[in-house]
């Protein structure tokens, strides 16, 4: 009898959690398991692994939103991405080294990401149930208008533009002497000579989940999620859809361009021209390997399935490498993003709504 | 009085319906003085590229029938292409048998490939775009797991010039030599100095006429009338996700046969990058000339591949005189395709929400009639 | 799934059949082999065949090709059977055509065509004078090395199409 309900709960507890997950899951954790015997340093892992998952959850946190509100995957993340980059270098360009800049650079995106993304959300309000290849396209084609910008641009700060020149940003900027490491350093710890933890990075993360979670059970959040749910029944209930919708655009761009303003500080790099080109597809299979699906997606989803993910990203490399000598790391990560996407897609019981 | 104003509204319509290939003519109208290319010379290229991509479209016309959009799932069949050419490069099979080998090589992979997409087209049903998109990046890793580590390991491939140095996977480049421009040269005529490759030009025909007979065939009606209403078309008897999955397949073979023609005439294939570069390219040129998700056509095609390739050609010369940088140039043609695409997805999708508000406004008016 | 064994069936068995073996004879015909065409001196069973002075060789119906002695020459050829004329002069000036043909074993890539055994022996099976050539490996190795293999998917967006 024991062993019937341990089968039927361990059954449950699958159907709940998910079969691709379990599996990411157990892979993630055998990495972890044989690391230290090929000879990986198992502090130096935990210390990427974190770093990474602060430098992407930002990002994987911009998902939300939409998909709260129905709109579905957010493949327009770089629309976002570039409205902090925008906000990044005019905060360079103002030149006002530490910690300041990065607080500028959230200001001057935050007024980019509003207007991107009420034309935005005004768009993807007008094609309701097309919204993910639209989406995928606006953000590849903004990316590749803003390739034009940065090079007609009037920036002057040298250590933005390309030297001999004088004009046009260069594809990497630093953000040395700027903001770089701003939030890693802060209140970091370091437990051993390996394994630092970014707190400073984990905790404005931390602190952005909360005012996400805090909104979405609010009335304005509840009333997004309803949208989500069952947008005629919403209308019914008076609730302006389109507004609602839009809203929910604005704050994923917002998210996005704050993501990248983090992803930059720790990188230490702004990656200009064709760099947010395929950013959003991690993010997209982050927060669908946390457990998210088309239409429904929690905060603790992007949590799980950032750490999965970036765990993947980190451990992979490094253990086959010392493994067999081969760094496939790519292709895995390849395929198990893009499969984790397509099982999204796929899924009949998410396609009504 | 109203004649003239429905005469206008008529050409304000044509205009509207026409709105991306309009839009290109302007540019094209601009850029062509600004680049200072002669005409000889942009005459010459536009028939190089008719004869290389105008193939690989017309494989997206089957799919947009069936009422499964665009098919971006056709770097499943660039792939398939590129693993036989690969192959036929590896045995030494040079010239037109090359390209034959190649080519029945490409298909059980092409057809095993373009089942499996339509299968996973036909359980997301509504998204089947976005689904073929992801479907072009997760293969492409199944693909570098194939050739990347599989090929000299598993699969035997020998020769030194396709090998890297350890031993194992494809090089970045496979020089494509003994096929190059193979089909081009057969039947080489040269009209005012433009030299044209008729025989290409000929497989192309061909495949055109098969298109057209194909749309008349059982097989064809079927697909029209499951991509006009899938449930009708159930009702009358017709196996919809069977048809759908065909659709599909016949667009991967297709485009796997594209895929080797296109190489032939560029003589170089970059393992790990021409197939997706190659799906985005065509829809673009596809939508340019004048297609949409729902409707296209073999004239959608050739007037596409012109206007397309004009405006690729033309584009970093214009930027250079333009603005001193043929960078701009660049970035500009990759903002135009990609524009392109994002206004013809949205106006598709506007249009279908009109449609159905009208549909919903008829309902209402005959309920209301009837009562 | 059951085999049904309609006539559908048969005609699809005999379509795909047939298609292999068109494969087959496309592999065959389409295969490319290169014939070294070699003008030295050479010792044949214990005994020296000088190289020819001079002398004229044609591969099927290609350009023709002059050779004086210790001279090396290449054509690509596509399929099995092919012909070689040789044409030289004597010491007395008179000149002499040999036609012959000879047959390319599938798998050998590269073959080398001894001219001056084939004149001093032109009725001789084509073993004698036609062996194949395996070329030397450190002429490959010497010019490799490891090549970084790229798979960015960006970079394809700015090369021309």
């Amino acid at each position: 009898m024991n062993l019937q309900q341990l089968t039927s709960s361990a059954k449950g507890l699958v159907k709940s959690f998910g079969l691709p997950r379990i599996i990411i899951g157990l892979f993630l954790l055998s990495l972890f398991i044989t690391a230290p015997f090929v000879g990986v340093n198992i502090g130096t892992s935990l210390s990427d692994t974190f770093n990474r998952f602060g430098m992407n959850a930002v990002m994987v946190l911009a998902m939300v939103p939409m998909i709260h509100s129905g709109c579905g995957l957010n493949f327009g993340l770089p629309l976002g991405i570039i409205a902090g980059l925008l906000g990044a270098t005019i905060s360079l360009q103002v030149n006002i080294p530490g910690p300041t800049s990065f607080l500028l650079a959230i200001l001057f995106a935050t007024p980019f990401a509003v207007i991107l993304g009420w034309g935005y959300g005004q768009l993807l309000n007008r094609v309701k149930g097309g919204e993910m290849m639209i989406a995928t396209y606006v953000g590849f084609s903004s990316v590749a208008f803003m390739c034009i910008m940065w090079l007609l641009l009037p920036f002057s700060n040298p250590t933005m533009v390309w030297g001999y020149s004088g004009t046009g940003l260069r594809t990497t900027i630093s953000t040395e002497g700027y903001y770089r490491h701003v939030l890693n350093d802060f209140l970091s710890i370091q437990l051993t000579d390996h394994l630092t933890i970014p707190t400073g990075m984990l905790l404005f993360f931390a602190l952005l989940a909360c005012i996400i979670w805090a909104f979405l059970h609010t009335k304005t959040g509840t009333a997004m999620t309803a949208v989500g749910s069952n947008s005629v029944f919403a209308r019914a209930s008076g609730i302006n859809v389109d507004k609602i919708r839009t809203l929910s655009v604005i704050m994923s761009t917002w998210l996005g361009a704050i993501g990248i303003l983090v992803y930059q500080q720790s990188f230490g790099f702004i990656q200009l021209y064709m760099g947010p080109f395929y950013m959003a597809l991690p993010a997209v299979s982050a927060i669908l390997i946390g457990g998210a699906s088309v239409n429904k997606a929690s905060i603790l989803n992007v949590v799980i399935g950032t750490f999965l993910f970036q765990g993947i990203v980190t451990m992979t490399p490094s253990v086959m490498n010392s493994m067999i000598h081969t760094d496939m790391s790519e292709v895995i990560r390849i395929v198990v993003s893009n499969g984790m996407i397509l099982y999204a897609l796929t899924r009949k019981a998410e396609v009504t709504r | 009085m109203t004649l003239h104003m429905t005469k206008t509204q008529k050409l304000l319509r044509i205009m509207g319906n026409n709105m991306v290939p309009i839009l290109f003519l302007v540019i094209c109208a601009f850029g062509i003085p600004l680049s200072g290319y002669s005409a000889n010379f942009l005459a010459s290229e536009i028939v190089i590229r008719i004869s290389r991509n105008s193939f690989l479209i017309v494989s997206l016309l089957i799919p947009i029938l069936a009422g499964m959009g665009l098919n971006f799932g056709m770097t499943l069949g660039a792939m398939a292409g590129q693993i036989g050419l690969i192959l036929i490069s590896d045995w030494g099979i040079v010239g037109i048998p090359g390209i034959i080998l190649a080519m029945i090589i490409s298909t059980p992979i092409s057809v095993l490939l373009g089942w499996w997409c339509g299968k996973i087209l036909n359980m997301a049903r509504g998204r089947e775009m976005v689904t073929s998109y992801i479907i072009g990046f997760f293969m492409n890793g199944i693909y570098q797991l194939v050739v990347l580590y599989g090929m000299g390991a598993v699969i035997p491939v020998r020769s030194n010039a396709l090998l890297l140095p350890r031993g194992y996977g494809i090089r970045n480049t496979v020089n494509l030599i003994g096929i190059r421009r193979a089909l081009d040269d057969l039947l080489l005529i040269r009209l005012f100095g433009i030299p044209i490759p008729l025989a290409t030009l000929l497989v192309i025909t061909v495949l055109c006429l098969f298109i057209l007979w194909f749309k008349k065939t059982k097989l064809g009606q079927d697909m029209r009338a499951v991509g006009q209403d899938m449930e009708v078309a159930r009702a009358a008897g017709i196996k919809v996700e069977h048809t759908r999955i065909i659709s599909i397949v016949i667009s991967t073979v297709f485009a796997g046969y594209g895929m080797i023609l296109y190489l032939q005439n560029i003589g170089t294939l970059n393992t790990y990058n021409s197939h997706m570069q190659i799906g985005m390219f065509s829809v673009a040129a596809l939508l340019v000339g004048g297609a949409s998700v729902s409707k296209a056509n073999i004239r959608n095609v050739f007037l596409g591949v012109i206007l397309f390739h004009l405006m690729f050609i033309i584009s970093p010369m214009a930027g250079k005189n333009l603005i001193g940088q043929a960078q701009l140039g660049e970035y500009f043609r990759v903002f135009v395709s990609y524009g392109v695409i994002t206004i013809s997805l949205v106006l598709y999708e506007v249009r279908k929400k009109r449609d159905q508000h009208y549909v919903g406004l008829q309902l209402a008016a005959d309920q209301e009639a009837l009562q | 799934m059951k085999l049904a064994l309609t006539r559908t069936f048969w005609f699809r068995f005999v379509a795909i059949l047939i298609i292999l073996v068109f494969a087959v004879v496309l592999f065959f015909i389409g295969k490319q082999h290169t014939v070294l065409i070699d003008n030295k001196t050479v010792t044949v069973g214990g005994q020296e065949i000088r190289a020819l002075q001079l002398v004229e060789i044609q591969i099927d119906n290609k350009d023709s090709m002059e050779l004086a002695a210790r001279d090396r020459d290449k054509e690509d050829v596509t399929g099995q059977k092919h012909s070689v004329t040789v044409i030289y002069t004597d010491s007395n000036w008179e000149e002499y055509t040999i036609e012959r043909t000879f047959e390319v074993p599938l798998m050998q890539e590269m073959v080398l065509l001894s001219i001056p055994t084939l004149v001093a022996n032109p009725e001789a099976d084509q073993s004698l004078w036609l062996e194949n050539y395996e070329p030397p490996t450190y002429a490959v190795t010497a010019a490799d090395r490891e090549e970084e293999v790229i798979i960015d998917d960006l970079s394809v967006l700015l090369t021309d199409i």
